[in-house]
């Protein structure tokens, strides 16, 4: 990224809202994780970075647009997802309260290890020719990627939305949610719709990987970055607040592009930890909390 | 005078046996790379019990070793480019690691269980950035791996490899014997109140914060001892490996595969992760995949590790009384 063609700072605040969608859609999965089964996936920012590379083997191999290549993406993440709960964290519930913690841990190393064994250590990106465009907005130009991203947002934000209210599956998720022992004697299966929901927030999860490989270069390292920027997003928006998220991620994106034009683009990520851990310092209950 | 004598039952003369044969090994001719796996075996151990200290018994799941092995280790370094000795470096890095702990604890001891962890997950990848931008000290090797922060411990060969060894047992031992009196002290009665159920523990009279305050600076001051004398050894440091997660992953795999909320249970963990890392040295590139599959299947398999496991049956039992009955 070369910041230096924008002398306005008007450029890095529209970025900075843009890039805001990429990180509402990279929270949204550990929001759902984390409202639903009350679970810190510390392996969310490797399960972004996992659907990343997905996108970029079936680039490189099969020639597949990275969008495209969500047809595989999706289902891949999603059982991947659906047996983490259903085999691993099922049962670290069961045993102690650092043991599900832990063993996402466990999981991010195991992610961030293999994706370094298949596609190296080395910088990836996705590259399609739309990558590279601008498009303009009055005086100043912007890469349409980052325009992708606030649409991909905004769609996957509102099917989660009608998802969650309108159909069984999504009712029984905000029933566990809810009251775990009240939904089972409703007769919701809720072991079951806890193996759902992981899987369905892996899946916008392959989504967030997409447009965050068309949007930042990524390495099998990046994983914890992410992590901590939904985990910003999640504290800034508050739990299951759609608009509070989508706020959150716009306030952090504000802060990387202004932190990089004003501070240099090196020093970008530091102003979003710094405000992350400020943020938990202050409030750790949310913003728009309750 | 009138001074009480530990009480000599056959735990402790088997510990001071094996703490004197660990002094005199190098002396009588162990080999080299013996005496390295002992190194790390202590140094580890030193970190390793200082992380059960925090998570075991303070129910404090700190994900920000590496930040305090990080900076013990720079603080030594930068100390060695001004000229001074090694010793003053090892305790002015604990001292930096302290101060740092005491710094950080002003906003993540806001948070709580597992909010705490993600907190101090922050800290160790914030400083790498602020390493890589920044040199605190002269104009150093340019292009040297890692960028930003690189430097080479200046005067490097004026310790020997024994004397390394005699350092970190020394850590190591220390780490050892103040856990047994820390966990029978005030502090640890409180801290064991506190993990319980903190709220409890508040009314009935334990200052909750001070005390979990104590274990996270003792513990930063301990891990920074250890994470400063790895770094005499190493002689170079650069901030991606200095801030690397990989220091905590193995503290937390030592911890959980010897069984967390054991004083044994670290030795034993940590002597597995130092085989393992030799065994698993020849295939690098896997390791940390290999590591955090053990600790995914420990947690489910044996989540109150080896320790906490034989501690279930009568043999072992009966083994302890025999060998600490005086």
């Amino acid at each position: 990224m070369t910041w230096d063609i924008f002398t306005d700072l008007s450029a890095p605040i529209v970025m900075g809202l843009l890039l805001g969608g990429l990180y509402a859609l990279i929270a949204l999965g550990l929001s759902l994780v984390f409202g639903v089964m009350k679970l810190i996936n510390v392996a969310h920012g490797d399960l972004v970075v996992l659907g990343s590379y997905l996108a970029y083997a079936a680039m490189t191999l099969l020639g597949f647009d990275p969008i495209l290549s969500l047809v595989m993406g999706i289902p891949v993440l999603f059982l991947i997802g659906y047996g983490i709960q259903k085999f691993l964290m099922q049962r670290a519930f069961g045993i102690s309260m650092e043991a599900p913690l832990l063993i996402a841990f466990g999981i991010s190393l195991v992610i961030q290890n293999f994706a370094q064994i298949i596609w190296s250590p080395m910088s990836r990106g996705l590259n399609p020719s739309y990558a590279m465009e601008t498009f303009n907005l009055g005086v100043i130009h912007l890469p349409v990627v980052y325009l992708l991203d606030f649409i991909a947002a905004i769609i996957v934000m509102l099917a989660l939305r009608e998802f969650l209210k309108r159909t069984y599956l999504g009712k029984a998720i905000n029933a566990a949610s809810q009251d775990n022992r009240a939904a089972q004697l409703m007769g919701i299966n809720t072991e079951r719709t806890y193996a759902f929901a992981f899987g369905i927030a892996m899946a916008i999860t392959a989504i967030a990987g997409v447009f965050l490989g068309l949007t930042f270069p990524f390495t099998p390292q990046s994983g914890i970055s992410f992590l901590v920027i939904a985990f910003g997003v999640v504290i800034l928006g508050g739990l299951g607040n759609i608009l509070g998220t989508f706020i959150g991620g716009m306030i952090l994106g504000l802060a990387q592009t202004l932190g990089a034009y004003f501070f240099g683009a090196a020093t970008q990520m530091l102003w979003v930890f710094l405000l992350v851990f400020i943020l938990l310092a202050v409030r750790p209950q949310g913003i728009f909390g309750r | 005078m009138n001074i009480t004598l530990p009480q000599w039952n056959r735990g402790l003369i088997f510990a001071a046996a094996v703490i004197v044969l660990l002094i005199v090994l190098p002396v009588i001719g162990l080999p080299l790379n013996w005496v390295l796996y002992l190194f790390l075996f202590f140094l580890y151990l030193a970190m390793a019990n200082m992380w059960n200290l925090l998570a075991g018994y303070s129910g404090l799941i700190s994900l920000c070793q590496a930040a305090f092995i990080g900076l013990a280790g720079y603080t030594l370094v930068i100390l060695s480019w001004m000229g001074i000795p090694f010793y003053v470096g090892i305790i002015g890095g604990a001292i930096v690691a302290a101060i740092f702990a005491l710094l950080i604890s002003i906003p993540v001891f806001r948070l709580s269980g597992i909010y705490f962890a993600i907190g101090t997950l922050v800290v160790p990848e914030a400083l790498r950035i602020i390493f890589l931008l920044w040199r605190p000290v002269g104009g150093g090797q340019e292009g040297l791996a890692g960028g930003g922060a690189g430097y080479v411990l200046k005067g490097a060969t004026g310790v020997s490899m024994t004397e390394l060894y005699w350092f970190a047992l020394i850590i190591a031992v220390a780490s050892v014997v103040f856990m047994r009196i820390i966990l029978r002290s005030k502090l640890g009665l409180g801290l064991a109140a506190i993990r319980d159920n903190d709220s409890t523990a508040a009314s009935s009279g334990v200052n909750v914060f001070r005390l979990k305050l104590s274990a996270f600076v003792i513990g930063a001051l301990i891990t920074g001892l250890a994470g400063a004398i790895f770094y005499i050894y190493q002689s170079y440091i650069e901030p991606i490996s200095a801030f690397n997660i990989r220091w905590t992953m193995t503290l937390i795999l030592a911890t959980v595969i010897g069984g967390m909320r054991t004083e044994e249970g670290p030795i034993i963990g940590t002597i597995v992760v130092v085989i393992l890392h030799f065994l698993l040295a020849r295939y690098a590139g896997i390791s940390l995949l290999i590591q955090g599959l053990i600790l995914v299947i420990v947690m489910l398999v044996v989540p109150q590790g080896i320790m906490g496991y034989l501690r279930q049956f009568q043999v072992y039992r009966s083994l302890l009384q025999f060998v600490t009955r005086r």
